[in-house]
């Protein structure tokens, strides 16, 4: 049986199609990006995936079972974008209260270690800053123990550092065989974090794979050095070289196997200084194919 | 259940608004009118001695103040949060936060009962029978199930900015025009019209009965009775339609 499995729904808002007949199923166990620009119906997905928004067509099933019925059995754990705390607590309160709800927590001490809060246990949450409180939120959303995790751009609020010690925690709540969907807009940590990207443009499903699956859609990466004045032509005509892009001195070739093309760039005889491999094709994969359908 | 209600009393609880509303206030009014009326007759409407009068009329205000205080407001901040989201994605069913939010609301009305009562035992010597206390505590608490059901009505039509003065506005009408501020007796005829429709007025009455030695009127019952029910359909309707999925 599918963790989550979504069916063929719509939602408008007003003459606006937020979702467009999305069809989405994730196997227990995976983790999963739902890749797409603001705007692209990744939260009216997400909440018609938690039975918070009512799809106008199409259906939803966690386990088996309807969003709420799911949730009542305490199968799921949702991080929300405006998820707000409640005031006058202090973290162990708030965690502790969300994680009694559940039949078969986590231990309330090991959800505060994951979400590193350990230290801010007894703090009120009114006096927590932006990341901590997100990491409230995340600690809530992992309390119960719940077999499908689905989190709406989760690290919008969080600095670089932070972010990192989310994305570790989350993977040790991934590790032990539970299901995560987490929306983003940031491809790096779809490609950093995920099993299987899922990309969304304008309520659709664009692309579905591995994050290398998406990339190589695209022509795969890019080899780049610095040209200088000497001349660019057969570059283009390099094995394995899919495309030729000179701009300010620096040439820039995309290819599918960077290691070869390398290889074959310095049997030309030019002169390859500043040499690196890039990966930004995700990005660039992301643009390509949310721009597609235009 | 017990947990949620819990969480809802700590919270309240421990907010300084609060205790000042519906602690304060109503003990302090309670020490200034039974200090500035202090004729010897009882109060002509209702025949109780002034000190006596003044701590229903104060119990019943701060316990009808901490009720509607306690829902409106805090409902349509949640609302507007996220917090009632995300209590829906957990296994608390919606119509377990309602009777909790509505028990507990009831009960922040307590402390100021006991309060009152206990001032004016201290302040002004007066003396009920242990019954008439009981009576008076238990009936104060259940009486405050139609201000509950207003709370929630208002906290699910307006938003965080608007709840606190809408249920200002109702709380101080509600207070005024049930006799609880000043005595009816010395207020004008046009509120006195009206005032036995309100259910403030009949609140306090329930009160005021158990204080004089007998039962309240089947009047009170059914006035309260009616609010109760109308307020209820209509704040079930509006949580409703403020909560469901769209």
């Amino acid at each position: 049986m599918e963790a989550i499995s979504v069916e063929n729904v719509s939602k408008n808002y007003g003459d606006v199609r937020a979702v467009d007949a999305l069809s989405l199923d994730v196997p227990a166990g995976q983790v999963v990006a739902l890749l797409g620009p603001n705007g692209a119906g990744k939260s009216t997905a997400v909440g018609i995936t938690l039975g918070l928004v009512r799809p106008d067509a199409g259906r939803v099933s966690l386990f088996g079972a309807a969003p709420a019925e799911a949730a009542a059995r305490g199968r799921v754990g949702a991080m929300l974008q405006d998820g707000a705390l409640v005031p006058n607590l202090t973290v162990r309160e708030v965690v502790g209260f969300v994680r009694g709800l559940y039949p078969a927590p986590m231990p309330l001490d090991e959800v505060l270690e994951i979400a590193g809060l350990t230290a801010l246990a007894g703090r009120r949450t009114g006096a927590l800053s932006g990341g901590q409180a997100q990491r409230v939120r995340f600690a809530t959303a992992i309390a119960g123990a719940p077999g499908v995790l689905v989190l709406d751009e989760p690290t919008a609020a969080l600095d670089v550092a932070a972010r990192r010690a989310f994305w570790t925690g989350i993977r040790a709540y991934a590790g032990e065989g539970r299901t995560v969907l987490f929306a983003t807009h940031r491809l790096e940590e779809a490609d950093e974090n995920a099993d299987r990207v899922v990309v969304v443009a304008r309520g659709r499903v664009v692309a579905d794979g591995t994050p290398a699956e998406i990339k190589a859609r695209v022509g795969g990466r890019a080899v780049r050095f610095a040209l200088g004045d000497q001349p660019a032509a057969g570059l283009d005509r390099l094995p394995g070289v899919t495309g030729l892009e000179v701009r300010g001195g620096v040439a820039t070739l995309r290819t599918g196997d960077p290691d070869g093309v390398v290889a074959e760039l310095y049997r030309t005889g030019l002169r390859v200084r500043d040499l690196e491999i890039v990966t930004p094709a995700l990005e660039d994969a992301f643009l390509s194919l949310t721009s597609k359908e235009r | 259940m017990w947990g949620y209600l819990r969480l809802e009393l700590l919270t309240v609880l421990r907010d300084r608004h609060y205790l000042f509303f519906t602690l304060a206030v109503p003990v302090g009014f309670y020490l200034l009118w039974s200090s500035v009326f202090t004729a010897e007759r009882p109060d002509p409407m209702t025949g109780l001695a002034l000190p006596v009068d003044i701590m229903v009329s104060m119990a019943s205000y701060g316990a009808l103040g901490a009720t509607l205080m306690t829902t409106g407001v805090r409902l349509a901040a949640e609302r507007r949060s996220g917090w009632l989201r995300q209590l829906r994605v957990t296994p608390l069913r919606a119509r377990t936060v309602v009777a909790v939010k509505t028990l507990a609301a009831m009960s922040l009305g307590l402390p100021a009962v006991v309060l009152v009562g206990f001032a004016s035992v201290v302040y002004q010597g007066v003396r009920l029978s242990p019954g008439q206390w009981a009576a008076i505590v238990v009936l104060l608490w259940v009486g405050t199930l139609p201000f509950a059901a207003l709370g929630t009505l208002i906290g699910s039509l307006v938003g965080p900015d608007a709840a606190q003065p809408v249920t200002i506005g109702c709380y101080f009408a509600l207070a005024i025009g049930g006799g609880l501020w000043l005595p009816l007796s010395v207020l004008p005829e046009a509120i006195r019209d009206v005032a036995g429709w309100l259910p403030s007025t009949r609140f306090a009455e329930l009160g005021r009965a158990v204080a004089a030695g007998h039962a309240p009127s089947p009047a009170a019952g059914l006035v309260l009775a009616g609010w109760t029910l109308l307020l209820g359909a209509l704040a079930v309707a509006a949580y409703r339609r403020a909560s469901v999925a769209r």
